[in-house]
């Protein structure tokens, strides 16, 4: 019993003294279906990987609301916010932009339309930081995208960041009339200190004695408030009333022009879609747990003049890659691209031919990702981006869906 | 020499039995203290929370609604047992007071220091005139309906302008991207709040749009009304807290 206490308290400060360095932002924690079947997201990149403090930080990709939104998870055409999952404000973020327009305020995005964005941050604070794009849906939560490693160096202490008011005037951002605001707020827990102190010191044994006096005077217990007690309760009021609309006045003379925080839902068009010259029905999926591998059967019609082969799928932010297609390589120990680990069959497809295939997406990410966990979904429906490629290089992509089965043995 | 203490306790002077209460004064008064700074924390976290935490929340129609509602419910709990067994005009002073101190703390160590906010976007309001106001209208009143007709009137109305000192500066227009703001939307914007998005925020939702421009008297006489009812609710169940058992057992 004493052993195991002793033990418990090691781990108890060990814990306490040894902290893991949180590095994610728990991507994995969230339901494999909620990965595959809410956000597609591709071709995101960062402008550069290293940095010093007050350098800018341009993140870019982009995504296409899923066609299969689960139905059970509020959708994404209400309200939605597309954010930065970087660890609190470690950067500023000075600029935001969904297909050109500020992404200052909500909006809605659209099943199934594409949206190229762009997010300008400004590094604040040292350190490594694995940065996501996300996207915030009202009452389903974040919708995460795929991570990158940034470092940031240099001092905090040299970080700047202003703003230009409508009125000409630069505000420091880190330090705004901070004096004032510390100014203001002391001089009213002085006031109140000051009452205090006199309730509460002024006599001195005071709560037993007073306690007893109370419960003596019983109905009359007011007989032990002094007038002194009463004209410094006065004082105190106007004191108050005093600085309250004295203050109010001050601040309406100082600051004469000013307007209500500002708020709305802005309306963002979806991007212009160049015609996709195919057609993709998935048909049967299973997913072998043991071999950790999704075998998925495909009608491809080919409707361009070139022949067609898959170079990619991506579900959930995982990205099987077709080595004999595509040579991609993860650009960090956290970059979840497998190179080599997408296996078709029938492929490529001739130009204006409609052809079954299968692909085979193995690899051990379905499990360190968790994603195997996708046989716990009240749905079991599974989405994902097939990208194609013809012989010249251009890439084509298409979204896929449908019930999944999983094979246990 | 020293008198007697006429009772059959360990203390057999007056002296002694003065340092007694001196020394159960300098346990007690500390205890309530940190007492109130946790309570009152966790009370206005949970009730009030965000509206309280960021400069961009602290709109004109739901801050000043909410916040008085939340803020009078410990000073009348309290200040009840305060003034029915101390007569002690202290509750919504001490309390709210002791909310501050907790608030400053905890937005310099967690919001600042932990989680890298600018000060300048997560300091507390200033809300212990609110407790001055309840309190010194209890002291010159003596009454509870008195108090709650005018103290806890005044909590309501004057919550905005008490703060506008502090919070006008932050509602100076900015241009952004072709977008009016306030500098105070620039903080939410820029510093990034991953889980924070600008659709959570309740700003101007709701129907008192009559009387024009005047928003904010029209929502701080209304929040003053209701406080009323809801000081006497809470002042109400203090009588009830005192009445107690296992409280008369206790003091």
């Amino acid at each position: 019993m004493r052993f195991s206490a002793v033990l418990a308290l090691i781990f108890l400060v060990l814990s306490v003294l040894i902290p893991s360095l949180a590095e994610a932002h728990g991507e994995r924690a969230q339901q494999p279906a909620l990965r595959m079947r809410t956000v597609e997201w591709f071709d995101v990149s960062v402008s550069t990987k290293q940095l010093q403090v007050n350098d800018i930080l341009v993140v870019k990709g982009s995504f296409v609301p899923s066609n299969y939104w689960p139905e059970h998870v509020h959708s994404i055409e209400g309200a939605s916010y597309l954010n930065i999952g970087v660890p609190g404000p470690t950067f500023v973020r000075l600029d935001s932009r969904i297909n050109g327009t500020p992404g200052i305020r909500s909006t809605a995005f659209h099943k199934g339309e594409l949206y190229n964005f762009e997010i300008t941050l400004k590094a604040r604070k040292p350190g490594k930081y694995h940065i996501h794009p996300l996207i915030n849906v009202e009452s389903a939560g974040p919708v995460i995208g795929p991570g990158i490693w940034v470092e940031v160096t240099g001092s905090e202490a040299q970080f700047t960041n202003t703003a230009k008011t409508l009125l000409g005037q630069t505000v420091d951002m880190e330090h705004y009339n901070f004096g004032h605001t510390v100014a203001w707020s002391a001089l009213w827990m002085l006031i109140a200190a000051a009452w205090i102190v006199y309730w509460l010191f002024s006599r001195r044994p005071l709560i037993v004695p007073r306690f007893k006096r109370v419960s003596e005077l019983g109905q009359d217990a007011d007989a032990i408030l002094t007038p002194t007690d009463r004209r410094l309760g006065l004082l105190f009021l106007i004191i108050t009333l005093s600085v309250t609309m004295g203050g109010y006045l001050y601040a309406n003379d100082r600051w004469p022009i000013t307007t209500p925080l500002q708020t709305g839902k802005v309306h963002t068009p979806p991007a212009v879609q160049a015609p996709m010259p195919l057609e993709v029905t998935m048909g049967e999926a299973r997913y072998r747990i043991p071999g950790r591998s999704f075998r998925i059967e495909l009608t491809v019609s080919n409707k361009s003049d070139r022949p067609l082969s898959i170079g990619e799928f991506s579900a959930g932010n995982l990205r099987f890659i077709n080595s004999k297609v595509l040579d991609i390589k993860p650009t960090d120990e956290d970059d979840l691209v497998a190179p080599d680990a997408l296996r078709v069959e029938g492929s490529p497809i001739p130009a204006g031919e409609t052809r079954k295939l299968v692909i085979y997406a193995d690899d051990a990410m379905w499990e360190t990702q968790r994603m195997t966990t996708m046989i716990a979904s009240p749905d079991a429906v599974i989405a994902g981006m097939l990208f194609f490629y013809d012989d010249q290089g251009k890439r084509y992509y298409a979204e896929i869906g449908g019930p999944m089965i999983p094979v246990f043995g | 020499m020293t008198a007697a203490v006429p009772n059959d306790t360990a203390v057999t002077t007056t002296a002694e039995q003065r340092r007694s209460y001196l020394q159960f004064d300098m346990l007690i008064i500390p205890l309530v203290v940190l007492l109130f700074m946790g309570i009152f924390s966790f009370h206005f976290a949970l009730l009030v929370g965000d509206w309280d935490y960021w400069i961009d929340w602290r709109d004109r129609r739901w801050w000043p609604l909410v916040t008085p509602l939340a803020i009078t419910v410990l000073p009348a709990v309290f200040g009840y047992l305060l003034w029915d067994k101390l007569r002690l005009p202290l509750g919504g002073t001490l309390t709210i007071f002791c909310l501050s101190l907790a608030a400053w703390i905890s937005r310099y160590l967690n919001f600042h220091l932990l989680a890298n906010f600018p000060m300048d976007m997560v300091f507390p309001s200033s809300y212990v005139g609110l407790g001055l106001l309840l309190d010194c209208m209890l002291l010159l009143t003596r009454s509870w309906f008195f108090t709650g007709l005018i103290g806890a009137f005044l909590v309501g109305l004057l919550i905005y302008p008490m703060n506008w000192p502090i919070l006008a500066q932050y509602h100076v227009p900015v241009e952004m991207d072709g977008i009016l703001m306030t500098v105070a939307d620039v903080f939410g914007f820029e510093y990034v709040r991953t889980s924070i998005p600008e659709y959570l925020r309740i700003i101007e939702q709701s129907t008192l749009r009559t009387f024009g421009e005047a928003v904010t008297p029209l929502t701080a006489v209304f929040a003053g009304f209701i406080n009323i009812i809801n000081y006497w609710f809470w002042i109400w169940i203090g009588s009830l807290g005192v009445k107690a058992i296992w409280i008369r057992k206790i003091v």
